[in-house]
């Protein structure tokens, strides 16, 4: 029993210097090009230097995504490796580094460092664009929930689109276009096969996933990710998870059919998360609706032919669009950066100011208050901290999923989503448009 | 919203104007790729790019909406079908046909020529085009505007789409569902079949 | 319609047992064995390289030249040298080859092994640089008289009998000779099998 304990705590151990590691350099870059470079910029040339320091600014969220992927790719597939070992009780990698912290670090130069191969007979320009447009959408896809994650912070706001949602989910629909295009042009029978069962997949559980989120829009009343996120402020009952607030309009004096339609309302919300969770699972290539590279039957699917540092790219784009679906999850149904419980988040905003002040104080003197100051922002730490616990929480349940569950048949596959899960999502969304107006 | 001093800057050097020809750059040649190209998938693929430049003005127009409908309708959805269509129709035979032969030409050149002259006269006729002298950047959200005017003045065209597609639906599903007999039999034959391993 | 979502309802509860049981064994102390760093236990019947061991008492080698194995062996991967002694009469060994690039580790050898000088031993890191290196020769074969004592307290072998000992009596001595030389002829004329039943 203690050793398992110890095994759980290396994980956590490992997650936190990730973690810590990955904000740490997502923050710091960020703050560097867009609060302390213009500050210099605007203190040495005054008004000419505005356009760049704006420039600068612009340029935070481009540069802060470019950093996050490659390092959360790394800390995810570490994960999910550990996760998998916890579960079918081994060890996992423990060699590179502490605890084998970086072994995917090494993988990753490894796979960077192979030689690339052409097969021969293949279309060379659709075979080299596939990655690049299986992997593009998911860099530009992160874009606008970087303003729910930071908490609207000044520098993500230009982000934050108000279709955002309608945007993210256009986006998500390109990288089946890679997939199709990268195993028609590798000249392989088994990419062609795995390409075409990853387009019959995406578009069979993109409508059940348009229609949940759809409903989700609904209830919240708004395509903007940062209003979404803030609707849910308050505590766990405001959650859309548990009906966006449904619960928290009851009093005692209610009438029985407000009631009534409010826990309706709340059953039919959590049924759409399990919607969604099993048709991201679906979307993402996760492992019960892994088919278009089922290793067990067509060697490794579509990216059979890729080697080298274009299979790097599919792998990364991959579990980058992991974590933007999880994301996704966090601020749509589980409440975004916002606490569970009232009054959690002002005494984490709090308890977080007591300690700046308490630690930074003494640097006023050196005029070096207002950079902490810029630097370190109560509020936004502590969105960004319950998004964070929230994402991960919903990749790790993915690992459980992955450990847990056997894929399924290709008719098995197209039955679940055109015969049981559209409709589901066709009377969730009727039904929830009736109940929010009853509640 | 400092970024917008960004942005009215961006505005006067009339980058609007060099992306609207960046695109309009890639786009035609990717259309006439669609056309020229031998190869049957590949000009499929091209036909997404082409969507997606289209999708790109879409953008500069300040239609957000239009623009992602596009990619996610069209430039996805759509093309996908298309070309999994080409995929496992068989595109071989169709390489080695000729396209070009006189009678094909004057067909073609006569049925461009007409779609190019209605739709010519028709962007020609509408005089005042509303974008024209507005600032884009001072327009309401236009995703509510479309949804009002979809409920409202729209309802019927809207509700007359809506009958369409399920009629199409409708129609798919009995296209499908008609089976020769004997092709039916063989289905029923061969799921028993499967049916009887799956107990093994 | 009741019954779909009644069914709906079951399979939602048996994915979720499925997830929990699949948890719960996140709590329980991990099998690896961490295998340069911690060799494993193997029992003793783990067919392993091939040895040859010695008498663990008198440091006697075993080998009594019979060519059993080199005939059961399937690969055919055994190659013995020996010789009659001219001082004795005996078969005497020069040589004993095995290629364990050759070898599948059946285990055949050491069933017909009379004397039970030939056996699998626990090793199993036996990488080389080249082909050549596989094949063992005598002197990397044999074992000491601590291995060979090791191995047969480990598979639970009869202890051997010590050899036949230059006899008082030089009779005696020719007579175990004469029959261990013809052992080996009598058996070749024969199938191998048959003999063995």
């Amino acid at each position: 029993m203690n050793s398992a304990v110890f095994e759980i705590g290396k994980f956590a151990r490992l997650t936190l210097l990730w973690l810590c590691i990955i904000f740490g350099a997502v923050w710091g870059v960020s703050w560097s090009i867009g609060v302390l470079l213009p500050a210099v910029i605007l203190s040495q040339s005054g008004e000419s230097g505005r356009f760049w320091a704006q420039l600068l600014q612009a340029l935070v969220p481009v540069v802060a995504v470019a950093l996050f992927v490659p390092l959360n790719t790394c800390y995810m597939v570490l994960a999910e490796r550990r996760l998998l070992a916890l579960f079918t009780v081994r060890k996992g990698p423990n060699r590179v580094g502490p605890d084998g912290a970086f072994q995917t670090v090494a993988d990753a130069l490894k796979l960077l460092l192979k030689e690339e191969i052409t097969p021969r007979g293949a279309d060379l320009l659709m075979y080299t664009l596939a990655p690049v447009i299986f992997f593009a959408p998911s860099i530009i896809g992160v874009m606008p929930l970087l303003a729910a994650v930071s908490g609207n912070h000044p520098l993500f706001t230009p982000v934050n689109l108000p279709t955002g949602v309608f945007y993210i989910l256009a986006v998500s629909s390109i990288p089946v276009v890679g997939v199709v295009m990268g195993g028609w042009a590798s000249n392989n029978k088994y990419s062609l096969v795995g390409a075409l069962r990853s387009a019959a997949q995406a578009i069979s559980y993109e409508i059940p996933l348009l229609l949940s989120i759809i409903t989700v829009c609904l209830l919240a009343g708004t395509l903007d990710f940062v209003q979404i996120a803030d609707n849910q402020r308050g505590s766990l009952l405001n959650w859309n998870i548990l009906g966006g607030g449904a619960l928290t309009h009851l009093g005692i004096g209610s009438p029985w059919w407000s009631i009534a339609a409010a826990l309706l309302l709340a059953a039919c919300c959590i049924l759409l998360f399990a919607l969604y969770v099993i048709c991201a699972c679906a979307e993402v290539n996760r492992t019960p609706f892994d088919l278009p590279e089922a290793e067990s039957e067509l060697v490794s699917g579509f990216n059979t032919e890729y080697s080298g540092i274009k299979f790097a790219i599919f792998f990364l784009a991959e579990y980058t669009n992991l974590f933007i679906v999880s994301t996704f999850a966090a601020v749509m149904f589980l409440g975004g950066g916002h606490a569970p419980f009232p009054g959690l988040e002002d005494a984490c905003i709090s308890g977080l100011r007591g300690l700046l002040a308490a630690w930074f104080g003494a640097c006023t003197p050196f005029q070096l208050g207002w950079l902490v100051n810029s630097l370190v922002n109560p509020a936004t730490v502590s969105q960004v901290f319950w998004i964070i616990v929230k994402s991960y929480a919903l990749v790790w349940f993915a690992s459980l999923i992955r450990a847990t569950l056997p894929r399924l048949r290709i008719d098995q596959l197209m039955d679940y989503s055109w015969k049981r899960l559209v409709p589901l999502a066709l009377i969730l969304l009727i039904a929830v448009t009736f109940l929010k107006e009853l509640v | 919203m400092e970024s917008l001093n960004l942005l009215t800057a961006l505005a006067h050097v009339n980058v609007e104007q060099g992306f609207f020809y960046v695109l309009a750059a890639i786009a035609i040649p990717l259309a006439y790729g669609v056309v020229f190209d031998r190869n049957v998938i590949r000009s499929g693929f091209l036909l997404i790019g082409v969507f997606a430049t289209i999708a790109g003005l879409f953008f500069l127009l300040q239609a957000q909406f239009l623009g992602l409908s596009q990619i996610l309708i069209y430039g996805v959805g759509i093309t996908l079908v298309i070309v999994i269509a080409l995929m496992l129709t068989n595109a071989r035979q169709e390489t080695g046909m000729n396209p070009a032969l006189p009678a094909n030409v004057g067909l073609a050149s006569f049925v461009s020529v007409l779609v190019f002259t209605t739709i010519y006269l028709s962007l020609r006729s509408a005089e005042d085009w509303p974008l024209k002298n507005e600032s884009s950047l001072s327009l309401p959200p236009n995703i509510e505007m479309i949804g009002k005017h979809l409920m409202t003045y729209y309802a019927l065209p809207f509700e007359f789409a809506s009958i369409l597609l399920l009629a199409a639906l409708v129609g798919a599903v009995m296209l499908s569902k008609a089976e020769p007999a004997s092709l039916a039999n063989a289905g029923d034959e061969a799921e028993q079949a499967v049916d009887g391993t799956d107990r093994v | 319609m009741l019954g779909m979502v009644g069914r709906a309802a079951e399979g939602f509860y048996q994915v979720c047992r499925g997830l929990w049981t699949v948890f719960k064994h996140s709590g329980r102390p991990p099998t690896t064995k961490e295998f340069p760093d911690v060799m494993p236990e193997l029992p003793g019947a783990f067919r392993g390289r091939l040895a040859l061991a010695v008498n663990p008492e008198t440091g006697e080698h075993l080998c009594i030249s019979c060519r059993q194995c080199e005939r059961v062996c399937p690969d055919k991967c055994i190659d013995i040298t020996a010789h009659k002694s001219p001082q004795t009469g005996k078969l005497e060994l020069i040589d004993f080859k095995i290629d364990h690039g050759l070898c599948m580790f059946c285990g055949l050898c050491t069933e017909v092994c009379p004397t039970s000088c030939i056996i699998n031993t626990s090793d199993f890191e036996m990488s080389e640089y080249s082909r050549g290196a596989l094949i063992y020769d005598l002197k990397r074969l044999t074992l000491s008289q601590e291995e060979s004592a090791y191995y047969f307290a480990k598979k639970d072998l009869p202890p051997p009998k010590p050899k036949a000992k230059p006899a008082p009596k030089p009779e005696a001595a020719g007579d175990a000779g004469e029959s261990l030389a013809q052992q080996p002829s009598d058996v070749s004329q024969q199938p191998g099998p048959k003999a063995e039943e």
